[in-house]
């Protein structure tokens, strides 16, 4: 047990426990300890299996943009909290809480929950 | 020319005939739906209401009355209990080389039992089938009472007798036993690299039963014997009924962003290019398209 930290113990709980949501692999490559903002616009939604993505472009304060790689729900969970495939599109603007790879390359996790348009009207309401 | 008489006889007769073929078909499916009926009453009488969708409730970790990791206490021989740390440490840097699902391939047996997405019952006399839109996995349980076959194409979710077992006589059966053996690898007991030896001599048995106080939650206990661990190894996992499932196909192979290649997983960004998943991540080999170049 010495060998390996809590904070490890603890990663590896919520990777584990996260299963119902990242279903064919881990939470490994996302640093849920450091979770950053993003704001930006939506280029593309991926309501892909086996995991959704959103491709988000995010303006750098020196005029840049980048291109956020962002990982999902599997459709099947999303469309049991009444997500479909158009629930978003091109040109959405979205302010979200993401988990950023850990590489430090423009990717990461996001979350229905942890999502909303710039405006702050919901994404989905029930 | 034909007799007109002649023509109303055989009119009378072809007219008979197909009125009697009609009164005969419909007895006939009349039967039919009959015998249905009874075997459907037939089943329902004898075996426990295990058909339908099942929901994992909550936790993913192979033993849900535990925290996941080292807190597991699986009883792992000390070569598994090094290459189970392993594991662990390549999980907390970004990997999970360790993981056959992040390559699309099935969690196979015992591990298609957590039910990442919804499972399904299908029961038959002769045969039960769980099916898993995760990853395509489709368990066939044979309770037809057939011995085991001399040979056996190994395969993910193996190969599983089972029996109805009315414990306490009551003439309806209480629980599902299955034995699976002939399962072929890489597996893994759950996402945190919980190891199963590689040769692949797993054998599974389960007890599949509903729960006495609530018809609406089904107990599967699961007891793993392989050469990774110092002893059979039982976890009890739970399910819920979800009595108006949805349905979506998860075909993992249709936009999987990752790939292993050498001993690194890696990101496949929206543009086609490779992302690091962990810090420091070699760049892959790319010797082959030097040469080429050259």
């Amino acid at each position: 047990m010495g060998r390996l930290s809590t904070a490890l113990l603890a990663g590896v709980a919520l990777m584990v426990t996260g299963g119902a949501v990242f279903a064919h692999h881990s939470f490994a490559m996302f640093d849920t300890d450091h979770p950053m903002e993003l704001q930006g616009t939506v280029t593309e939604f991926k309501f892909t299996s086996p995991h959704t993505f959103i491709l988000l472009e995010v303006k750098g304060t020196d005029g840049s943009s980048t291109t956020w790689n962002l990982e999902g729900a599997s459709p099947s969970a999303l469309v049991r909290e009444g997500w479909a495939s158009k629930t978003l599109k091109a040109g959405d603007e979205l302010k979200m809480t993401i988990d950023p790879l850990r590489s430090g390359a423009p990717g990461g996790s996001w979350s229905e929950k942890k999502t909303n348009f710039t405006s702050g009207q919901p994404i989905v309401t029930h | 020319m034909l007799d007109r008489s002649l023509v109303g006889a055989i009119t009378l007769v072809g007219a008979t005939t197909f009125a009697a073929a009609l009164v005969l078909s419909s007895v006939a499916v009349r039967a039919f739906d009959d015998a249905k009926h009874i075997d459907d009453a037939k089943r329902d009488a004898e075996y426990p209401d295990i058909g339908g969708t099942w929901v994992r409730p909550g936790a993913a970790q192979w033993d849900p009355s535990k925290p996941a990791g080292l807190r597991q206490q699986a009883p792992l021989t000390p070569e598994y209990q090094a290459v189970f740390e392993s594991n662990l440490a390549i999980t907390a840097s970004g990997g999970q080389e360790y993981n056959p699902q992040v390559n699309c391939l099935p969690a196979g047996m015992p591990r298609v039992m957590i039910a990442y997405d919804p499972l399904e019952f299908i029961v038959t006399p002769d045969v039960t089938y769980i099916r898993s839109d995760h990853l395509a996995q489709f368990r066939r349980i044979y309770t037809d009472g057939r011995p085991w076959p001399e040979r056996i194409a190994p395969s993910f979710v193996g190969y599983s007798i089972g029996r109805w077992v009315d414990a306490d006589r009551d003439g309806r059966y209480g629980a599902l036993e299955v034995e699976t053996r002939s399962l072929k690898g890489p597996r893994a007991l759950d996402a945190s690299g919980l190891p199963l030896h590689a040769d692949n001599q797993t054998v599974v048995k389960e007890r599949i039963y509903l729960d006495q106080a609530n018809r609406n939650l089904l107990h599967d206990q699961i007891t793993t014997i392989d050469h990774a661990y110092t002893r059979p190894w039982t976890v009890t996992r739970s399910y819920n009924r979800d009595p108006n499932p949805v349905w979506v196909e998860n075909n993992c192979g249709a936009d999987n962003h990752y790939v292993s290649i050498g001993k690194e997983t890696y990101f496949i960004s929206a543009d086609g290019t490779l992302m690091p998943t962990k810090k420091n991540q070699p760049v892959p080999g790319l010797k082959n398209f030097d040469r080429l170049q050259q």
